[in-house]
């Protein structure tokens, strides 16, 4: 980009993405990419990268959670809870990098009309909060057992089993089982995502709504503060962890298993060496409880099937579980006291309280609160049962697709199955079967698939050392849509600084950069930059951990670490309420994190002010 | 007749004998406020000097032959009163209360010289509705009983300033019933200080305490001499929101020669150092929440860290009194009565407007 481009952002359509993603386009559906039939409208809206749900290239297959939440969030604010002037969020692909926009409001006759409907619609919500959620989880928690009981066929077979033949034929067989297994998944996928919205949109509103009544009465207050305030001790997304310490508790109390937990060795040798004891077997079935759902953790976001979870990955829960058994056996407490955070939060709503001068305004603060009081443990519960519990079974799921193709020779690994695309799938499994159901030695264009696998994988890579633009088209004069304010953080001063990097070329020194103040308290000390889970081993006592963004998964390491610095994350999302409940101090959504920072640099992270400053660099 | 009395005695009930400033001083010893020692030269220590001495009459003689609004004959009245004031001399028994009250001090302080800060204390002055501050005078780093009744008496003449006759002439008060006390205080041997409030002055946010501070002693903050180190930390959650250090060019501090103190350059390598460190920081807010909830009104704070001490003894409170911008404000309601229901709408209509 050239200086002719500062101050403004290029326009989707002139965009050029490098040489080396060659190709790119035909990774993802064609309505994802900026077209000329749309072109217009396009051009004027304000398109910009998310980096929340999609901070690295791609996928073509991981593309399809997206897909599901840009038609689930949007109908929720649009046509369902029809929030007035905000519409739906659009999505686009730049390359393997999705950008997002918040469409601009509609005309004024159908926010009178949307007011109107979302008076009676939305407090509903609101006032029977505890009976819908409970309504919800067993909803959401059959749907994923329904996803776990799509039988996905093991193999083509060379001719079918007697049992569908004799006595009498079942009529259908494997090669339809196995496209409408696909089928049933995809569509549970699409789903467990409308349910997913079902109270998030509200949630956030609320949150909003309590953000700005304190923001009215206390000027000055911070976002970390509104946040302590609203954030609940007894939510689904902390159970995990609180699984590895009842864990870790029952191998201290059983003999010879606390040792075997300490030991250096992997987690299948540790279950090997486990199940020679009758203690030993016993902690193992107490394991097997805790797995099914509270191991489905993924060791990232959930939004990539490269993340793996603890229940592929053992031996991330398995080193967790080594570090509380020994703290443990040092006379340490492990578990967070869960009550005293929710008296922590009491009190600090009541101190907050006191301060407030007028009784008009302490009633409506009281108000205010009571709102989003209930409603926002839906912020922290959904995530748990949608991105970690759903998805982890989605993907085991999806790899058994992978198994067969790679038996039938289209691909190389289970793995390269998402490099296609949901709408890709259907037709490699229709050229697997129909070549199955032509007989012997019937050609199927497994080498046509295996090159598309590598040529995508290349892009992709090619794609993780590009920086693309920030944004693209026209800032917007004003955003109404709740999840773009709350999530993505759209302000003015983020606006202001990504242009201010349009006219660079960058490589610049950069010695300070700026996030959210997430949690308080100043430390300085060695950076460890980890970008994915399976880097944590190299975490040593002490050191600051910096990556893109930390997931309740990571949680067990914040007792190592002395700050946390992450690229993305606002101040109400889990890594800061983790952060602040372990007083860690903390600096979040920097953006830039784990590009500016290395590995073994004296960083000084200010968690009051929000400002990390390089003070010494490595070697 | 108590010509003067130790601020431990003090409340402010007080306040007609001592003044505001000091009767608030004994106030804070009361709530167990880490305060300087020292004591009050009661108002009747005033009235007896003015009445006993004769001076009374001359006084209100020459104001009373004062045109109000002619400068120069404001001026020239204050000289020759403040002449008169100053060359009169005290009764022995007014004389001998600062004398005992002053080696008192010493003994407590366990030196034979304490360097104390002698203080106007008006009666009117602390008054909330009225700021009368800075009108009358303060003597810093005064040494001996001489000094000591030297400064008093000059604290004396500070109430027919021209600028303080003419502010009681324009605001209606009688010049024969502002009487003035004055207070002897162990001077702090400041490393830093400055002053805080327990609101925030620039937008008024309750749950903020604002520290201002600066090398040396508070007056350069106070003063508004020299740009301070600002921090601004949140009551509840006790999180520094704002920390601005400032380049301190000058500080004020004990003049060996002169006597008294000045201001002299900061060394170049503290001058963009942060004053406070992070436990002062949060030790002051502690102690400005403990103040404001013990007034149970907006304070406005003046404190000093004592080199001679460790923390947190180091830690003083010089001075507090109610604010007097934000209080005035009349206390409307920010945000009205609402229910959530009507909140919430109000949220779902909102379009956040992004500026140029």
């Amino acid at each position: 980009m050239t200086d002719e481009n500062a101050g403004r952002f290029p326009d989707p359509h002139e965009f050029k993405v490098p040489s080396e993603l060659e190709g790119w386009e035909e990774m993802y559906p064609s309505h994802y990419l900026f077209s000329k039939e749309r072109g217009e409208w396009e051009s004027e809206q304000f398109w910009y990268q998310d980096k929340i749900h999609a901070p690295e290239p791609m996928p073509p297959f991981d593309l399809i959670f997206q897909e599901a939440w840009q038609i689930a969030l949007s109908q929720y604010t649009t046509r369902v809870f029809c929030i007035p002037p905000a519409q739906g969020i659009a999505q686009r692909m730049v390359g393997p990098y999705m950008y997002i926009c918040a469409i601009a409001p509609p005309p004024d006759e159908i926010i009178g009309e949307k007011a109107q409907l979302f008076e009676k619609r939305v407090f509903y919500v609101f006032e029977h909060y505890n009976e819908l959620w409970e309504k919800w989880l067993t909803k959401f928690k059959a749907l994923g057992e329904e996803m776990k009981a799509v039988e996905v066929p093991k193999e083509l077979p060379k001719f079918v089993p007697e049992d569908q033949v004799l006595p009498a034929p079942t009529g259908s067989y494997v090669s339809y089982d196995l496209i409408e297994a696909f089928d049933k998944l995809v569509n549970k996928m699409f789903k467990g995502w409308q349910y997913h919205f079902e109270m998030l949109n509200l949630t956030y509103l609320a949150y909003l709504m309590f953000g700005d009544v304190c923001r009215k009465l206390f000027p000055g207050i911070s976002e970390s503060a509104i946040g302590k305030m609203v954030a609940g001790a007894y939510v689904s997304m902390f159970r995990p962890e609180e699984e590895l310490c009842q864990l870790s508790r029952l191998a201290t109390s059983l003999s010879g298993v606390a040792d075997i937990l300490k030991g250096e060795t992997t987690a299948d040798q540790k279950i090997s060496e486990l199940e020679k004891s009758g203690d030993g077997k016993k902690w193992l079935e107490a394991l097997e409880k805790a797995k099914d759902p509270w191991f489905y953790v993924s060791c990232g976001s959930g939004w990539f099937h490269h993340e793996g979870s603890w229940i592929t990955e053992l031996d991330i829960p398995f080193s967790y579980i080594k570090s509380y058994v020994e703290r443990l056996e040092k006379g340490e407490t492990i578990e967070r006291s869960l009550d005293e955070v929710d008296k922590e939060r009491d009190k600090t709503v009541a101190k907050y309280r006191e301060l407030i001068q007028s009784d008009e305004d302490r009633d409506s603060f009281n108000n205010a609160y009571n709102t989003v009081r209930t409603i926002y443990k839906y912020a922290e519960d959904h995530l748990f049962w949608v991105e970690h519990w759903f998805h982890t079974i989605w993907f085991a799921k999806i790899r058994k697709f992978g198994d067969i193709l790679v038996d039938n020779g289209m691909i190389n690994e289970s793995d390269d199955i998402f490099m296609f695309s949901r709408y890709e799938i259907p037709e490699i499994l229709t050229e697997v079967v129909t070549g199955w159901a032509l007989g012997v030695d019937i050609p199927v264009r497994g080498d046509y698939y295996k090159a598309k696998v590598d040529k995508r994988r290349k892009i992709l890579k090619a794609a993780s050392e590009w920086n693309p633009t920030p944004a693209l088209g026209v800032p917007p004069e004003e955003v109404a849509e709740p999840f773009t304010i709350m999530l993505w953080g759209v302000t003015t001063d983020k606006v202001k600084e990504w242009l201010k990097g349009m006219g660079k070329t960058g490589g610049e020194d950069v010695s300070e950069i700026k996030g959210f103040a997430s949690s308080a308290g100043v430390i300085e000390g060695p950076a460890r930059v980890l970008k994915l889970l399976k880097e944590i081993m190299d975490l040593k006592d002490g050191e600051i951990m910096v990556c893109p963004t930390t997931n309740p998964s990571w949680a067990p390491v914040f007792t190592k670490i002395k700050a946390a610095v992450t690229d993305i994350g606002g101040l109400t999302s889990h890594a800061a309420i983790v952060c602040r409940e372990y007083g860690v101090p903390s600096v979040t959504g920097t953006g830039v994190a784990t590009s500016v920072i290395k590995t073994g640099d004296i960083i000084k992270v200010d968690g009051d002010t929000g400002v990390v400053t390089i003070v010494k660099k490595a070697g | 007749m108590d010509y003067i009395l130790d601020f431990e005695y003090l409340d402010k009930s007080f306040l007609p004998l001592v003044g505001g400033k000091n009767a608030s001083l004994g106030e804070m010893i009361k709530a167990g406020i880490h305060v300087p020692p020292g004591f009050a030269v009661t108002t009747d220590s005033y009235s007896s000097f003015i009445t006993e001495t004769g001076i009374e009459n001359k006084l209100f003689d020459i104001l009373s032959n004062t045109p109000p609004d002619d400068m120069e004959s404001l001026n020239r009245a204050s000289t020759e009163i403040q002449a008169i004031i100053n060359n009169a001399s005290l009764s022995d028994k007014i004389k001998s209360a600062i004398s005992d009250g002053y080696s008192n001090l010493c003994e407590k302080c366990s030196v034979d010289i304490v360097p104390v800060a002698v203080r106007s204390s008006a009666t009117a002055e602390d008054l909330p509705t009225a700021s009368f501050a800075g009108q009358q005078d303060t003597y810093l780093w005064i040494e001996g009983e001489d000094n000591v009744i030297d400064n008093v008496r000059k604290c004396w003449a500070s109430l027919f300033t021209a600028r303080a006759i003419d502010y009681r002439n324009k605001n209606g008060f009688p010049h024969e019933k502002v009487l003035i006390s004055v207070g002897i205080q162990k001077i702090v041997n400041s490393k830093t200080a400055g002053v805080m409030f327990t609101i925030n002055p620039t937008d008024g946010d309750p749950s903020k305490v604002v520290i201002e501070g600066s090398w040396g002693l508070g007056e350069t903050v106070v003063s508004g001499s020299v740009n301070p180190d600002k921090f601004v930390v949140d009551k509840v959650v006790m999180e520094t929101s704002e920390k601005t250090i400032s380049t301190k060019h000058i500080k004020c501090v004990y003049d060996p020669e002169n006597g008294g103190v000045r201001d002299i350059d900061v060394e170049e390598d503290i001058q963009s150092k942060c004053c406070l460190e992070d436990l002062e920081i949060k030790e002051l807010v502690k102690i400005a929440k403990e103040i404001e909830n013990h007034y149970g009104c907006v304070m406005d704070i003046e404190w000093a860290i004592d080199k001679d001490y460790s923390f947190p003894e180091s830690v003083f409170i010089v001075q507090a009194r109610p604010e007097t911008v934000w209080s005035q404000r009349k206390k409307r309601s920010l945000i009205g009565k609402k229910s959530g229901s009507q909140l919430l709408m109000e949220q779902a209509m909102k379009r956040i407007r992004i500026p140029e």
